[in-house]
């Protein structure tokens, strides 16, 4: 674990109504109990679905610059706060999406960002409000396993912001809920190559936020969610059991981002390829030139040879 | 008459009149000269007025009165010269004899044509003997005076009755054979023998004289020549005859009689008595007999003498046009393959049950090589004996029957050597040794030392786009070959190349090669040939292209600058083994010539990032290394019919040697399987059609161990994978390329249509920097197309599977 030079005092945790703190104080001694005094949650997702205001609406600070039409600055920002000896880092990243592509350049940077840290659960962001999932969300998912290996998604969870919403043409927001987070898991165990035999294993939360200031709130003053949960200590509390789950975390170190050195690979092996390459192909080879020569076909002038045993003078009935 | 019957000439060479105006039926006789027969080979560069090498780099267009071929390296070579080796060989039938005038009188004889020793079998001195008769015949044609015979018209005159002093013009000529009591026509064998035409004037004695050729010819029991008057004052002349036949014979010999004393015309005094006739036939005999024990067996095959023999077993008796169809049939045999010299000249034995056939074959008495200058006169050559000697067939040596096969096979294979202007293999009847060849080749030598300063000026665009005086580049190439060092075909080549001479830094290639052949020395038959070479050469990387869709990659340029030596072991004309040593420094720059570290890539925002793919090992831009390379290539493709056919395999392998920028140790290696599979069996001939052809292709490409990109196998291109750009599919460490084509022969070329696929086999991010990726390929793909051969151009229209969009594209050569 890495301790942040610019580790602050959680002060943000005051902000939230008393019932919110009791249950993260709760969590975060929880964790503490299982000796974790350290978590670092890594932020991934498209662009513009709501990143860094779930990230300020966890820390309970404006640490994120957000602004509704702009899109958040090009490089990866890391937010630590520290709370009775736990510390909380939390990573956000710029989308990796541009043009219709994934956008290697902004990938290149987070990973080097990354560069020897643990992260120990990935967030993976998209909108509760889109209808649809496409290609390019596979190909989100995909770059993100590629960069970061399979086995980041053990503790992956999938965040759907905008959940405030009414559902359209009459379904109701739990069908909605469950129709739109089972299409995007579809999504992530796809581009994540997990099969499903595998599902037990990557048990991918989905965890409904909802950033808007205008968002509802219960009896005690805690943002819910339409399903009536209070979101923030929902969402620690997945974090907690992701953290729980007996997986371990994801040291980011060289190996991981450049992968292994394809031109180190086999190189002990080469004395044994050259061997084989001399026996079992330039012999052969050499074998087939020597037929060759032994067969091919000769104008006749070659074959009337003076000694040849066609030569019989003699010849009668 | 059993005298007579031991023998028989069948080389008439009495002769009066040309045949040249017969064409079918001088066939036969013109096949039975003794040809003296000229391959005289014009090799392209013989051409007096540019003695050039011809391993040059490229002229430049405006460089006029240069020869095309000078531009182009060796494999036109190879075109020209099958196109002259076809074309330039002369058979020369120079001296003619037998048949007469057939090239114009030949030698300066009068001995009036061997008619008068009949039988005589020494045709060699015939062969310089030519009728003057004929000779006189040639030179005043039809045009020539005749007298009318003065006689009574439709009077049968006999020959002797003939006024001697007369020039008789003879309208019409007849044959009249008393054993079948018929006219015999123009289509009968026997009327080859006669050298009289209709329309022709001749007198008296030359009527004699042929008459006296006839009946001593040995065809004939008995010959008359009759003359008949017509009113117009010409004669009208039939030569009645019955032809000579022998007892049957169920047995066929036939021997070489070539390099022995030719059996001699029977005199036989007329005053003999019986008993000492008996007696003189019996020694003729025994003789016979110790002649053909001392003969030499003959080329002639069993199957051939089979013929022979039925031929024999069809008829009764062996009658004189029995034997004039064996003859032809055995000099058919002989001439089909390749004994241009070959030639009957006596059937023996005859009247006993075998009949012996005697043949010279055109034994090789001495094979002379001789180097001549510029002007034909003999010199003595720069060039060892030795290294024209290894080119020859064996079948040309002393020893062996002269076949003008290998004789083109010598030309072909000297030529190959480069080192001659004109090559001639010249087989001469040998005058000390009768029924001999000796085979003389005359080269001319090129010149050793040859040096060429070729320029071009280019004109760039100045200031404002308007070109101006100092915007004139002076480039160009200059050049040097010293060949044929020691006379052992050691040379020295090298040339310099820029674009500008005032700037040469700019764009400079230059290449320094010492080749040395017969490493093993030049009587050594293992031909190994030691080449070392400095070079340099700067290309374009097809690593740094970009996929479908993907705007301008910034191109990265390759420059190798090194030094090589390898060894070269030639197995068969196309089958080799090369083996040697590399050492080079790679410099990877950008457009602006800058050394490049790294790829470039335009960044979605039109800005261009240099943190691409890395392009060398060391990551500096500069590489050195060095290492071992091989190469084994096995390929038996022959064309049959303008068609190739057979198999290529060609293994490559480059081994790092840990030597060099962060120690490269490697192995690349690259093995190519191509099979040209003929679907239908066509005979092999001259004008035949070819085969239709499948060719089937795979190539594999792999690296184990430090790759850089520059190395890595790209797929697509005109040799990789048709209808996409260089690279345009993938750059990757293990390629899998296939294809396949086929070609269906139309008119003189062929149309082919063909599908190919390549693959990286997932291995493009096994490349440093995953350069596929990084520009957008798909790293695989697929392309299917059709396309028609014009000469050396292949057009065709490829369509690129990736995108499925199709174009037409001309290429040069074979994609195979």
């Amino acid at each position: 674990m890495m301790a942040s030079p610019i580790s602050r005092e959680w002060t943000g945790i005051q902000q939230f109504p008393p019932a919110t703190q009791t249950k993260m104080l709760e969590l975060l001694g929880k964790l503490k109990q299982e000796n974790v005094n350290s978590l670092t949650i890594l932020v991934m997702g498209k662009g513009g679905v709501g990143k860094s205001s779930t990230v300020n609406s966890i820390i309970g600070e404006r640490v994120m610059a957000v602004s509704a039409f702009q899109s958040e600055g090009p490089r990866p920002m890391i937010v630590s706060r520290s709370r009775a000896g736990f510390t909380l880092n939390i990573i956000d990243t710029p989308g990796i999406v541009e043009g219709g592509y994934v956008n290697d350049q902004a990938l290149e940077l987070i990973k080097r960002f990354l560069l020897n840290k643990t992260i120990d659960v990935l967030l993976y962001v998209d909108r509760l409000d889109a209808y649809r999932v496409d290609n390019l969300d596979k190909q989100v998912v995909r770059a993100i396993t590629d960069s970061f290996g399979k086995e980041i998604w053990r503790r992956g969870m999938v965040v759907l912001t905008h959940a405030q919403l009414s559902p359209p043409d009459g379904l109701s927001y739990e069908d909605f809920f469950s129709r739109r987070s089972e299409a995007l898991l579809k999504v992530v165990r796809g581009g994540a190559r997990i099969a499903n035999r595998e599902m037990e294993d990557y048990s991918l939360p989905v965890v409904l936020v909802e950033n808007s200031g205008r968002c509802n709130k219960n009896d005690c003053d805690e943002k819910i969610v339409p399903n009536g949960t209070a979101w923030i200590p929902n969402l620690v509390k997945t974090v907690a059991d992701v953290v729980a789950n007996g997986s371990k975390g994801i040291l980011v170190d060289k190996k991981l981002i450049e992968g292994p050195n394809p031109n180190q690979r086999g190189k002990l092996l080469i004395p044994i390829i050259l061997a084989i390459q001399y026996f079992l192909i330039i012999k052969p080879i050499k074998g087939w030139i020597n037929h060759d020569v032994e067969n091919e076909r000769k104008p006749a002038w070659e074959l009337w040879d003076v000694d040849s045993a066609g030569r019989d003078g003699h010849l009668s009935n | 008459m059993a005298a007579t019957g031991h023998f028989l000439n069948l080389n008439r060479a009495s002769s009066l009149t040309s045949r040249r105006n017969n064409p079918p039926r001088s066939r036969s006789t013109t096949r039975l000269l003794p040809p003296t027969v000229k391959c005289n080979l014009s090799s392209p560069h013989n051409n007096p007025r540019n003695h050039k090498p011809l391993n040059k780099k490229s002229t430049p267009p405006n460089d006029h009165d240069k020869p095309l071929n000078k531009s182009n390296p060796l494999p036109p070579l190879a075109k020209t010269l099958a196109l002259s080796a076809a074309t330039a060989l002369l058979f020369n039938l120079a001296s003619s004899f037998n048949g007469g005038g057939f090239s114009g009188g030949g030698g300066g004889g009068g001995a009036g044509g061997g008619g008068g020793s009949g039988g005589g079998g020494n045709f060699w001195s015939r062969l310089f003997s030519s009728p003057a008769i004929a000779k006189d015949d040639e030179n005043d044609e039809e045009s020539e005076d005749w007298d009318p015979h003065g006689l009574q018209a439709n009077a049968t005159i006999r020959l002797g009755k003939l006024d001697a002093f007369k020039r008789y013009r003879v309208s019409d000529l007849s044959f009249y054979d008393r054993s079948q009591r018929a006219v015999v026509g123009a289509e009968d064998s026997f009327f080859e023998m006669v050298s009289l035409r209709p329309g022709g004037v001749y007198t008296k004695s030359q009527l004699q004289k042929e008459l006296e050729a006839l009946s001593t010819c040995g065809m004939f029991e008995k010959v008359d020549l009759e003359a008949k008057t017509n009113p117009d004052g010409t004669i009208g002349i039939t030569i009645s005859f019955s032809e000579s036949k022998w007892q049957s014979a169920n047995s066929f010999k036939c021997i070489n009689v070539g390099l022995m004393p030719q059996s001699k015309p029977i005199e036989m005094s007329p005053n003999m008595t019986e008993r000492e006739q008996m007696e003189y036939t019996r020694s003729l005999e025994r003789e016979y007999n110790r002649r053909v024990d001392a003969s030499r067996p003959c080329l002639l095959p069993r199957g051939v003498k089979e013929e022979v023999l039925r031929m024999l077993g069809e008829q009764n008796s062996v009658s004189a046009r029995l034997l004039q169809r064996i003859r032809d049939h055995v000099q058919k045999w002989y001439h089909d393959q390749g004994y241009a010299c070959a030639q009957v000249v006596n059937f023996g034995n005859l009247n006993t049950k075998e009949v012996v056939c005697e043949v010279v074959e055109g034994d090789i008495t001495q094979m002379v090589i001789q180097f001549q200058d510029k002007l034909g006169n003999l010199v003595e050559g720069n060039t060892r004996l030795e290294v024209v000697e290894r080119e020859l067939p064996k079948q040309l040596q002393e020893g062996n029957v002269f076949n003008i096969e290998a004789g083109k096979q010598a030309l072909r294979n000297i030529n190959s050597l480069a080192l001659f202007s004109n090559i001639e293999v010249n087989p001469r009847p040998d005058e000390n040794n009768e029924g001999g060849i000796i085979v003389e080749i005359k080269l001319k030598e090129l010149e050793q030392k040859s040096a060429e300063v070729s320029t071009e000026w280019s004109i760039v665009p100045g200031r404002g786009g308007r070109p101006t005086l100092a915007s004139i580049q002076p480039g160009g190439t200059v050049s040097f070959e010293h060949r044929n060092l020691n006379g052992l075909n050691r040379s020295i080549l090298g040339s310099v190349t820029t674009s500008n001479f005032l700037n040469p830094q700019d764009d400079l290639s230059f290449k320094l090669e010492y080749v040395h052949p017969y490493l093993d020395g030049v009587t050594d038959p293992r031909n190994r040939t030691f080449r070392t070479s400095c070079f340099n050469s700067r290309k374009l990387s097809p690593v740094f292209t970009g996929g479908p869709g993907v705007d301008e990659v910034p191109p990265i340029w390759v420059d190798r600058a090194g030094v090589k030596a390898t060894i070269t072991e030639n197995f068969t004309r196309q089958s080799k083994f090369t083996y040697g040593l590399v050492m080079e420094e790679i410099t990877t720059r950008d457009e602006s010539s800058h050394i490049a570290p790294a790829g470039q890539r335009v960044l979605p925002s039109g800005g261009i990032s240099a943190d691409g793919p890395p392009t060398t090992l060391s990551g500096t831009g500069i590489d050195r290394m060095a290492f071992a390379q091989a190469n084994i290539t096995r390929d038996n493709t022959r064309f049959v019919n303008g068609a190739i056919i057979g198999e290529r395999n060609v293994f490559q392998l480059d081994q790092g040697l840990g030597i060099g920028s962060k120690f490269p140790f490697f192995n690349r290696h690259q093995l190519t399987l191509t099979r040209f599979i003929p679907l239908k069996q066509v005979e092999e001939a001259a004008g035949k059609p070819p085969p239709p052809v499948l060719v089937l292709h795979g190539h594999y490409g792999g690296c184990v161990g430090d790759l850089p990109s520059y190395d890595a196998f790209t797929l697509g291109g005109p040799y990789s994978v048709r209808g996409y750009n260089m690279g345009e599919i993938g750059a990757a460490r293990n390629i899998l390329e296939l294809a396949a084509e086929l070609r269906i022969p139309v008119r003189n070329t062929h149309v082919y249509a063909f599908a190919e696929h390549g693959n990286d086999l997932g291995s493009s991010k096994d490349v440093k920097g995953n350069p596929t990726a990084v520009y957008r390929r798909m790293g695989h793909g697929s392309s299917y197309g059709a396309g028609v051969k014009l000469g050396l151009v292949r057009a065709e229209y490829a369509v690129d599977h990736n995108n499925g969009t199709g174009a037409i594209f001309f290429r040069f050569g074979e994609r195979f």
